[in-house]
């Protein structure tokens, strides 16, 4: 603890670290959605325009704090994306590697700050990115560029179409494929999306949505080509609700005749901003605290109440809470959707690297109607995607080299989801050589990683293919994506709370198995501290904050007490409780929990923020504590437990000898 | 593809704690990290130094030198973190230094001597002596068992 920690600068540092962790987070999260934009012109717009508000962000409240070496940093980031939002560069592997270095050359100099320790210098990483700025654009370029980007109004409404191409034989006769039909959309248009569907005879179809102008002639000649043409709904604001019309299938139909989810007709669909869901989430959240409110005042006035009545106040609370209880759990439940929406992007990916790397692979896909947590499925499309290019360009052979090993010329990729209780398992196998652990070991002596003798096993093989900086391929190879690949897979997989493991045979195959948590219990928590440790407390169970003075606490025999509600609140000191030191501050916070006689006051220094956490679980008995209900990960991998207040004041009441256990300094 | 988990087996992951060299199953040890901030947890046993987020699991660290009854030593840049698997459990165990893989022939295993005194010796399975250098090898479940610590180390 530094000795400036009771000014109001320090009370500023706090909620700047707290603001620098939101925005550090998010950049996180985007970088690993703008990894698989490497080389395109297309680029989502949507994460590059967060991506640099948050580095927007970050400078500026890093100036604030006059922390220069985060505020320069962040400002050439911005510089870069700037470039980036324009279209004026294309997304190269060296940017991204310069963009997740120089974000993680900010966490760490954010972090050195926050530790009191003397910054790592930025000036590789910025020289990188000032390169890069550079190769761009002259600056006269870049100032009309701008003048030309901030034009009002330039982005006015182009129709929307839907087109459908189905295969046949006679049209790829006349030279008419998948691919030039691609062609012939592109060029008169955006295509916003491309989906692969069986039609009800069987056959494939290809669904284009495409944004373009287009004359009757253009319409008539690709009708011509059998293309089908229909009017699509017209775009609507992406804050509303979109009522998905007809024309639109929310989910493709599985090729595996796995019907659960395609028996719902498409008009029936609704799909929601899933920030709708969580601010509906956030309502019933304030509910129960508006029920527990409630109850107390109930509470108070019982006495006055004749007992007939009573009954029935107590009959319509406890239908209030089982309608809350059903309400929440419903909520969860629309979270919840089809991992289909992961593997209909991928036929795509394999057909084209599969052309691009010259081999044969054939995708199968099981399983697409299991269901997930919405949540889940975001930050999964991207680790899948990866395995499946890992799977074509390390694990599929040449068709010469299957030939020559005795198998079929076409390799196979497997993709799977299946539940089991709680737990998806997907998995993503393929019939190629195998990992080959002699290259594996080589590399990785090379990348400098510490390697065991001998044959390793497959969990070790595969921490060593996770180890940052590890990739078997030459940079070039832009199929295996960056050599941060599988390490961004695994950490994106344990930031699911799940795991992910490996199974290879020399010559057979691979096959990666990620196994996930269906839902993640996720709730809305106070970020606290005391002295340097950091708390998480679960909204529901607070009833109210307070501050409170030190100086102002009552001593009423061995307990401290403070008014509250024309009443005596007794405080428990978080610190105490838990051997911390003493609190150095004047004005503490003051978790309020539980009420009437058996209310208490959790006494913390700070809350220093609010913000939805994932709740881990602490399964094993060395750390089983009574009062800590979980862990969880505020974004920076540091494990941050997470109270149990209900537990802490029951313990209390029941062993008021502990509230003085450690008031005499346990900690060590 | 099973046929990969039985490699490995006579093979040891060796580490010291104050200046003994110890030996653990290979396929008991999941992966080895350097040791990153760990959060402390409150009230947990004395040897547990806290927990940390390994492959997005929250696992519990012990501290060796705490358990085996030694003084806490500063970490250095040898020091690492072996998270090891037991049945279900994922334990982290800091340890002053890892580096070596070997292959311990069966026979080369000794039942442990009577006279082995110390904390430790109520934690090793076996003793071998390879290149005349001895090393314990650890029977990793009483490491981490804890109602024998509890009776150990909180006296009531």
């Amino acid at each position: 603890m530094t000795e400036d920690n009771a000014t109001p600068f320090s009370d500023f540092l706090d909620d700047y670290f707290a603001e620098c962790d939101e925005h550090l987070m998010g950049v996180r999260r985007l970088m690993l959605a703008l990894e698989v934009s490497v080389g395109r012109a297309d680029i989502d717009r949507g994460v590059l325009d967060e991506l640099f508000r948050h580095f927007h962000s970050l400078k500026g409240i890093s100036g604030m704090v006059e922390l220069r070496p985060a505020e320069d940093l962040a400002h050439h980031l911005e510089d870069y994306l700037r470039v980036l939002r324009r279209g004026e560069a294309i997304l190269t592997a060296e940017g991204v590697d310069a963009l997740f270095d120089g974000a993680q050359m900010l966490e760490q100099v954010i972090g050195a700050r926050r530790a009191g320790t003397a910054p790592p210098s930025i000036d590789a990483v910025v020289g990188r990115i000032v390169h890069l700025v550079a190769m761009v654009a002259s600056p006269e370029e870049r100032a009309s560029a701008k003048a030309a980007s901030t034009l009002p109004g330039a982005a006015p409404l182009v129709p929307r179409w839907r087109c459908t191409f189905v295969p046949s034989a006679e049209l790829v006769a006349r030279g008419i494929g998948v691919d030039a039909v691609r062609k012939r959309l592109s060029s008169a248009g955006e295509i916003l999306n491309a989906v692969p569907r069986v039609t009800d005879d069987g056959a494939i179809a290809f669904e284009f949505d495409l944004a373009a102008r287009l004359d009757d002639r253009t319409i008539a000649s690709w009708r011509d080509e059998g293309i089908t043409i229909e009017r699509a709904a017209p775009p609507v604001d992406s804050d509303e609700t979109r009522v998905v019309t007809p024309a639109v299938p929310a989910v493709a139909p599985p090729v595996d005749g796995d019907l659960s989810s395609a028996s719902v007709a498409p008009s029936h669909v609704v799909r929601v901003d899933l920030a709708r869901l969580d601010d509906l989430m956030r309502n019933v959240g304030d509910l129960v605290i508006s029920r527990a409110r409630l109850a107390d005042t109930l509470a108070r006035v019982e006495k006055s109440i004749p007992a007939g009545e009573w009954r029935a106040i107590q009959e319509n609370a406890v239908a209030i809470d089982r309608q809350l209880r059903t309400l929440r759990e419903g909520i969860m439940r629309v979270r919840l959707v089809p991992v289909g929406e992961i593997f209909r992007r991928m036929p795509f990916v394999v057909r084209d690297l599969a052309r691009e790397t010259g081999k044969r692979v054939r995708l199968e896909l099981r399983g697409q109607g299991t269901e997930i947590d919405k949540f889940l499925i975001e930050r999964m499309m991207d680790p899948i995607l990866h395995l499946v290019r890992n799977a074509i360009s390390h694990g599929i052979e040449t068709v010469e080299e299957r030939v020559a090993a005795g198998k079929r010329p076409e390799g196979t990729i497997v993709l799977s989801a299946a539940t089991a209780g709680d737990i998806v398992r997907m998995e993503i196998s393929d019939d190629g050589r195998g990992v080959d652990a002699e290259a594996v070991i080589a590399r990785a002596k090379a990348a400098g990683l510490q390697v065991p003798q001998g044959t390793p096993e497959a969990n070790h093989l595969l921490s060593l293919l996770c180890a940052p900086g590890f990739s078997t391929r030459d940079e070039s190879d832009r199929a295996s994506g960056r050599g941060v690949g599988m390490a961004v897979v695994q950490s994106a997989v344990e930031e699911l709370s799940g795991s992910l493991s490996l199974e290879t045979t020399p010559g057979a195959g691979t096959r990666f198995i990620l196994e996930l948590p269906v839902t993640l219990a996720i709730t809305d928590a106070l970020i606290a501290t005391v002295g340097s440790e950091t708390f998480a407390v679960p909204q529901a169970s607070v009833r109210e904050v307070i501050e409170v003075a030190v100086s102002e606490l009552l001593q009423v025999e061995r307990n401290e007490m403070t008014p509250y509600r024309g009443a005596a609140l007794p405080i428990v000191r978080l610190g105490r409780l838990f051997g911390l030191p003493d609190t150095t501050r004047d004005r503490v916070h003051v978790f309020v929990v539980g009420a009437g006689a058996a209310g208490l006051g959790i006494a913390v220094d700070r809350i220093v923020g609010q913000r939805e956490i994932v709740v881990r679980a602490i399964a094993d008995s060395l750390v089983r504590v009574e009062g800590i209900s979980g862990a969880t990960d505020l974004g920076d991998g540091h494990v941050v437990l997470i109270l149990d207040p209900a537990v802490l004041a029951r313990q209390l009441r029941e062993r008021p000898d502990r509230l003085f256990v450690a008031a005499s300094g346990a900690g060590r | 593809m099973s046929d990969t988990r039985t490699l490995g087996i006579g093979s040891y992951i060796l580490f010291t704690v104050a200046g003994t060299t110890y030996a653990l199953r290979s396929g008991e040890v999941r992966h080895m990290e350097m040791i990153e901030d760990i959060t402390r947890v409150p009230n947990a046993p004395s040897f547990v130094d806290g927990v940390v987020f390994s492959r997005g699991q929250v696992v519990p660290v012990v501290n060796l030198r705490a358990r085996f009854g030694f003084e806490r030593a500063a970490h250095d840049l040898r020091s690492r973190l072996i998270v090891v698997q037991s049945a279900a459990r994922l334990v982290g165990l800091i340890v002053d230094s890892a580096r070596e893989f070997i292959n311990i022939p069966p026979d080369a295993v000794q039942p442990p001597h009577e006279a082995l005194a110390g904390m430790s010796g109520r934690y090793v399975e076996g003793i071998a002596s390879i290149g005349g250098r001895l090393i314990l090898v650890i029977d990793l479940s009483r490491i981490l068992d804890f109602a024998e610590t509890l009776s150990v180390d909180l006296p009531s």
